[in-house]
């Protein structure tokens, strides 16, 4: 019987938390991908729209109209993420799990505003800025993240005539 | 100007490496630094164990009592015997360097520990237990056997190892990994302690009696009795597993030529 118990231990200190690791994993890297999939697809739809970060506009843009438009997106870590950028916190370093996370808000942000603005029938985007923020706190105590909110705004303009100068 | 269409450029803000490859460098490597700090730990408290003599200890922890330990009455019978016990076991330990104190815990878990300048604890869930005033002297005597080889000093260094890693990763869950390899080491030796602690007490309980009947008979009673599962459960979490334990008992007392059948002495409660 105490050679269960002691099995049993091992099950509960190494065992479970290894396992719900493996499964946050699995689910997370899954998720990730597909998310990556749907973003390369979508930006090789939009790729003829221009999106620039001048902060005037180009002299040679002929502009009939102009609004602000923007794309947000809020995303949060899975438990393997967690975990692994926990223990990298105790060395430092470069936390390896989180760098496909941000960038996946960051492509998906603009993405969706640059959807955001063809549908409403612009050309392009100029000064174009990212914005970023954590969005609150995953315990009580204060301390983990239970999520950042990527945002992407610009000055989405119509074309008079397009690229009226230079053609 | 002219605009010209381009694909973004992947993995400038990416690193290759693979996330499994990421979490195993980390989890492997912190497992290994943990235990290694905690083997370096073992032999600082070695170190401290040369140089602050038993003498010292036993002048300088003299009086002192847990502040969350629960007694029970100072006129109770059984304070009164098991200090009895204790004393007539100590007397074939020549030269015991301290003066034993016994305090019975309120609790009704069934335990016994050695503490700093010579005080044993013994729980009333244990006394409930035992059937015999052998089974008792066996429990007591192992408890001599840890001041013997100064093993309590090492279970505080022990502790206070714990408890440094526990406060350096606070807040910090990923991190219990770390602290749980520790633990694992230092049980690692703590085992030895306790064979060696089971040998000295069988040998005192055996000077006593002139041979070590029922000295294991509470073990085996746990062995096959389920019904005291949270006892065992409790007990287990300080001392080696009973099976093990009473093979090597039984080992050591054969090879000692000490006799296993004698007369039993009943408690005198």
């Amino acid at each position: 019987m105490e050679g269960n118990i002691e099995q049993i231990n091992l099950f509960l200190n190494f065992g479970l938390p290894f396992l719900i690791l493996m499964i946050a994993y699995f689910f997370g890297s899954y998720i990730e991908k597909r998310h990556f999939r749907s973003i390369r697809k979508r930006e090789a739809e939009l790729l003829d729209f221009p999106v620039v970060s001048f902060d005037t506009m180009p002299d040679d843009w002929n502009v009939s109209r102009s609004d602000m438009v923007t794309g947000s997106i809020v995303i949060s870590l899975d438990y393997f993420k967690r975990v692994i950028a926990g223990l990298r916190g105790l060395i430092g370093g470069r936390i390896k799990t989180y760098e496909p996370l941000l960038e996946r808000a960051r492509r998906e942000a603009l993405l969706r505003m640059s959807e955001e603005a063809r549908t409403q029938g612009y050309d392009a985007i100029f000064n174009v800025r990212l914005e970023t923020s954590r969005l609150a706190n995953a315990r009580r105590d204060g301390k983990g993240v239970a999520g950042v909110e990527m945002l992407a705004f610009g000055t989405a303009v119509k074309f008079a005539s397009r690229f009226a100068n230079s053609e | 100007m002219r605009f010209v269409a381009k694909r973004q450029k992947e993995g400038v803000n990416v690193s290759d490496t693979h996330p499994l490859v990421e979490a195993s460098t980390l989890i492997v490597g912190l497992a290994a630094i943990f235990a290694i700090i905690a083997v370096a730990l073992i032999f600082v408290v070695e170190l401290a164990l040369y140089f602050v003599s038993a003498e010292d200890e036993a002048n300088l922890f003299g009086d002192w009592l847990p502040d969350d330990l629960i007694t029970v009455a100072p006129n109770d019978e059984r304070l009164y015997q098991t200090q009895l016990l204790v004393d007539r076991l100590a007397s074939h330990w020549p030269g015991a360097p301290y003066t034993f104190r016994v305090e019975i815990d309120d609790s009704e878990i069934a335990n016994a520990m050695a503490l700093p300048g010579g005080l044993i604890i013994v729980t009333q869930g244990l006394l409930n237990q035992v059937e015999s005033e052998n089974e008792l002297a066996f429990v007591l005597g192992h408890e001599l056997g840890h001041f013997r080889n100064r093993d309590h000093i090492r279970a505080l260094g022990r502790g206070i190892v714990l408890s440094m890693f526990f406060a350096v990763v606070t807040g910090n869950d990923a991190a219990g990994i770390g602290i749980k390899a520790a633990d694992i080491t230092l049980r690692g030796f703590s085992r030895r302690q306790e064979t060696r602690a089971d040998e000295f007490g069988l040998g005192l309980v055996h000077s006593e009696y002139g041979h070590v009947d029922e000295s294991w008979r509470l073990f085996e009673r746990w062995n096959i009795d389920g019904s005291s599962f949270l006892d065992l459960v409790t007990y287990l979490s300080t001392h080696p597993e009973t099976g093990d334990r009473i093979a090597d008992m039984k080992r050591h007392a054969e090879l000692e030529r000490w006799p296993v059948d004698g007369e039993i002495t009943d408690l005198s409660w």
